[in-house]
């Protein structure tokens, strides 16, 4: 009896001390100014799908469960949660402290768990148009079965479920429409959340204000402000860090790198991206379908020069389709070595020969290939890139008649008409290191990931079981397998990963930086009293 | 003012007024067609890798109707009612959005079109009234380079002056205002324009050459024989009309070197706002930006008529 005496008050003196500060030592206050390169749209963790949204969205909001620094899973809104042990229901019990950001004028609400149902409701209306919907198929249904316990059922158990519960919980009396979300509902613009950061004002300019949560249920973040500045240039952008009217880059443009690095002010801190670049392969041309040809291509490229010289060596090599630094990478593959001999000799085995112009040719056909590329923001890397793969297979003698198209234009030609031989592109994972929708035969399709048409029964059986299967262990030596067979197949030639960079000024103290969301630690984030200005 | 003064400009403003109208309406229906047969659907932006169920059901909660003819009508229907609809990719009405970049770029493109005018007319006017002196000379091949530099590549050098010269650092919104001279830096982007765009030079040689006929004209001899003040007789024909002119003929020139200005200078004009939406196939912004970029056109040129007539009340029964 006296022991659950002393939870109540303890309890009750929690309550009463929510506006506590974190207490770490840490000096709270100043401002943080960052900029980004182009302007948010919406900065609802539901509607909106850019990176400078998302990179938003981590400040105002919590999910059910949070990814730490080590990458691994920590209870956030849940304070802790029960698996049944056919893996398919998940419980949830809930922070009692927890409060909505108060809207002007008003005193902030409780989080509950019809707010947890009510997101689940909204995210998954047909009406609502998300990004999220397709990664969150795998969920049956959602649950209240009291004011701070939801259970969520799985149509069937999934590896690593847990991790997906990140998803950002908004409050039930937040968007004006209830049933579902648009673009045009003034939550997508003005939202609340749980997080540790409030969104103050989105200027006309795309100037986005947010002030540091006094009632963040894990402690005030120590910065008092978050101004995210938008640019329409990147250089500019590079120049603002320099005369200290930002103090934090997000992504660094490769070209600006040395001058930020010979900088004492500035630190230059990298980050895995999950991405990598490729050439893409459409086998539906029978040139191409010959493994022999896709092989030769990888090997009369030198990768590490292009690596080195177009993109100041920040980045590595890859040798098949996970992305480098996830869980399923197979380290103990090795990308192609650079050899146009090789590359030659594969050629002449698949029984192309020299033609008049120096131009392979089998049957009378020139071993000619259509290079279909993307116009992107910053293209000017990419040109090069593009430019000089033409010059190594010319040397080889296979011809590439390079095409650039604008970005709508290119996606329907390669992933809707097909009508491409070689494309170029990079793939973004999450941590999911999920290569289904690449490689599997049943994703051939119209506006469907598998565009080159790959299709390999061992492959299919392969992802199914990787999916199928609920050990850790053994899904990462399926991956490996994969990683292997693929890396044979060449379905592309894979070229690399680049180092993402984010520069910032020395002030700003203890900077984590999530791969991909990037401000997910951002409330331990302080400058320290004397520098705050 | 006269009656007489009145009437034939009043005659042109509401045949110019109609004649908008239809422009507009054609602009409209060009820029429709462009779109509808470009290459990308409107709403690829938001339904990307979805399933096609899932696109079907965002379309009929957006109400996007089936036909070509459908969407421009219900476009058309909703405009005359002063609704420009909302953007596709921030979901913010177009309407308040258009009128707050409009003023930024109208701006940027008057202040420009100021400077133009505070430059080429006093290197014109002396080069008319006094022939070619070394130091006209030199002015007149001074705006002629200038106008030849891609406005672009003058824009990054002026940047680059300014910040490694003046130790000053652009940035429009916000921090700017905190600087010493952020007044300084708002002129730098109608600088740029206002010197680059090509215009400088066309009106220097125009009102050159327009001056010099008018003032060698008979009427002008005469009324320097009397003793009459020359300026006064020869303004309106050599001056007003052709400086006129060439000011509404190079609109469009200046909203395209806006594009351009107001990227290099991160100024949240409509231009930038142009080139987001194209990129995003925004439909209601770009069916927007392109109604009130032809509305400025034409404005320029329906000022231009009016002087015109002003100045010479027969041309309005033309």
């Amino acid at each position: 009896m006296k022991s659950i005496l002393a939870v109540a008050v303890l309890t009750g003196l929690c309550a009463a001390a929510q506006a506590a500060p974190k207490n770490d030592g840490r000096p709270d206050g100043g401002t943080l100014n960052y900029s980004e390169f182009g302007r948010t749209a919406t900065v609802d963790p539901i509607t909106s799908n850019e990176t400078i949204s998302l990179r938003i969205t981590e400040l105002v909001f919590n999910g059910l469960v949070g990814i730490d620094e080590k990458q691994e899973i920590v209870p956030e809104l849940a304070e802790r949660w029960e698996i049944s042990k056919d893996n398919r229901v998940f419980t949830f019990t809930l922070r009692k402290d927890v409060k909505w950001h108060p809207r002007e004028g008003e005193e902030p609400r409780p989080f509950t768990a019809d707010d947890v149902v009510f997101t689940w409701n909204i995210m998954t209306n047909p009406r609502t148009i998300t990004p999220l919907k397709v990664r969150y198929e795998f969920i049956e249904k959602v649950q209240k079965t009291g004011d701070y316990t939801v259970v969520f059922t799985l149509k069937r158990p999934i590896l690593n479920a847990l991790a997906k519960f990140t998803f950002k919980i908004i409050p039930r009396h937040g968007p004006a429409n209830s049933e579902y979300l648009t673009r045009e509902d003034p939550f997508a613009r003005n939202p609340i959340g749980t997080g540790p950061y409030m969104l103050k004002t989105i200027t006309g300019d795309g100037e986005v204000v947010l002030l540091s949560n006094p009632d963040y249920f894990k402690g005030k973040a120590h910065i008092d402000k978050f101004i995210a500045k938008p640019f329409a240039d990147q250089n500019i952008m590079a120049q603002a860090l320099m005369f200290n009217a930002v103090d934090m880059i997000v992504l660094v443009n490769p070209r600006n790198l040395p001058e930020v690095q010979g900088d004492k002010r500035f630190v230059l801190q990298p980050y895995n991206a999950l991405s990598y670049s490729f050439f893409g392969y459409n086998l539906r041309n029978p040139m191409l379908a010959d493994r022999r040809v896709r092989q030769a291509i990888a090997e009369a490229i030198n990768r590490q020069e292009m690596l080195s010289s177009f993109f100041n060596n920040q980045g590595t090599v890859i040798s098949g389709p996970f992305a480098p630094g996830s869980w399923a990478y197979n380290l103990d593959v090795k990308p192609l070595p650079f050899s146009p001999d090789q590359a030659r000799a594969l050629l002449a085995e698949a029984g192309y020969k020299a033609g008049g112009d120096g131009i392979l040719e089998k049957d009378g056909r020139k071993l000619a290939l259509s290079l279909k590329v993307p116009i992107e923001k910053e293209s000017e890397a990419v040109k090069r890139v593009v430019l000089a793969f033409q010059n190594y297979l010319k040397s080889v003698g296979v011809a590439i008649n390079v095409e650039f198209k604008e970005w709508q234009a290119w996606k329907e030609d390669v992933f809707l008409e097909h009508n491409f031989d070689i494309m170029f592109a990079s793939w973004v994972f999450d941590d999911s290191a999920d290569i289904s929708s690449l490689f599997h035969s049943a994703e051939i399709g119209d506006w469907k990931n598998n565009f080159g048409g790959y299709s390999n029964p061992e492959i299919d059986a392969l992802i199914v079981e990787s999916k199928l299967t609920l050990d850790y262990e053994k899904r990462r030596t399926i991956n490996r397998k994969l990683h292997a067979i693929l890396a044979e197949e060449q379905p592309y030639a894979f070229l690399w990963t680049l180092t993402n960079y984010s520069a910032y000024h020395r002030k700003v103290r203890r900077v984590q930086i999530h791969p991909y969301k990037f401000f997910s630690f951002a409330d331990e984030w302080f400058i320290p009293t004397s520098e705050q200005k | 003012m006269k009656l007489s003064a009145i009437l034939p400009v009043a005659r042109v403003l509401r045949r110019e007024l109609a004649v908008t109208a239809l422009l507009l309406l054609g602009v409209s229906m060009v820029v429709f067609a462009v779109l509808y047969l470009a290459p990308g659907d409107p709403l690829n932006v938001l339904l990307e890798g979805q399933s096609p169920r899932a696109q079907t059901a965002a379309r009929e909660a957006m109400g996007v109707p089936h036909t070509w003819y459908a969407r421009y009508g219900a476009w058309l229907s909703k405009v005359l009612q002063g609704n420009f609809g909302n953007s596709v990719r921030t979901g913010l009405p177009v309407l308040p959005e258009l009128a707050r970049v409009g003023v930024n770029t109208l701006v940027l493109t008057l202040g420009s079109l100021f400077l133009t005018l505070l430059i080429a007319v006093p290197i014109a006017v002396h080069a008319a009234v006094n022939g070619d002196t070394p130091g006209n000379t030199a002015a007149t091949v001074a705006a002629y380079v200038l106008s030849a530099v891609p406005v672009f590549w003058f824009g990054y050098i002026v940047v680059y002056v300014f910040i490694h010269q003046f130790g000053m650092f652009p940035l429009l919104s916000g921090t700017a205002a905190k600087q010493p001279h952020a007044w300084l830096y708002f002129l730098v982007p109608i600088f740029v324009l206002g010197t680059a765009s090509g215009t400088l030079s066309e009106l220097i040689r125009h009102l050159r050459e327009e001056l010099s006929r008018v003032l060698s004209e008979d009427y002008i001899r005469t009324a320097r024989a009397k003793g009459a003040p020359v300026w006064r007789h020869a303004f309106k024909e050599g001056f007003l009309i052709p400086v006129t002119e060439i000011m509404s003929a190079k609109i469009p020139f200046l909203l395209g070197g806006a594009v351009i200005v107001e990227q290099v200078f991160n100024w949240p004009g409509m231009g930038r706002m142009a080139w987001q939406a194209a990129q995003d196939r925004d439909f209601p912004v770009i069916m927007g930006v392109a109604l009130v970029a032809a509305a400025f056109v034409r404005t320029g040129n329906l000022l231009q008529r009016v002087i015109f007539t002003m100045v010479n009340p027969r041309a309005s029964k033309q």
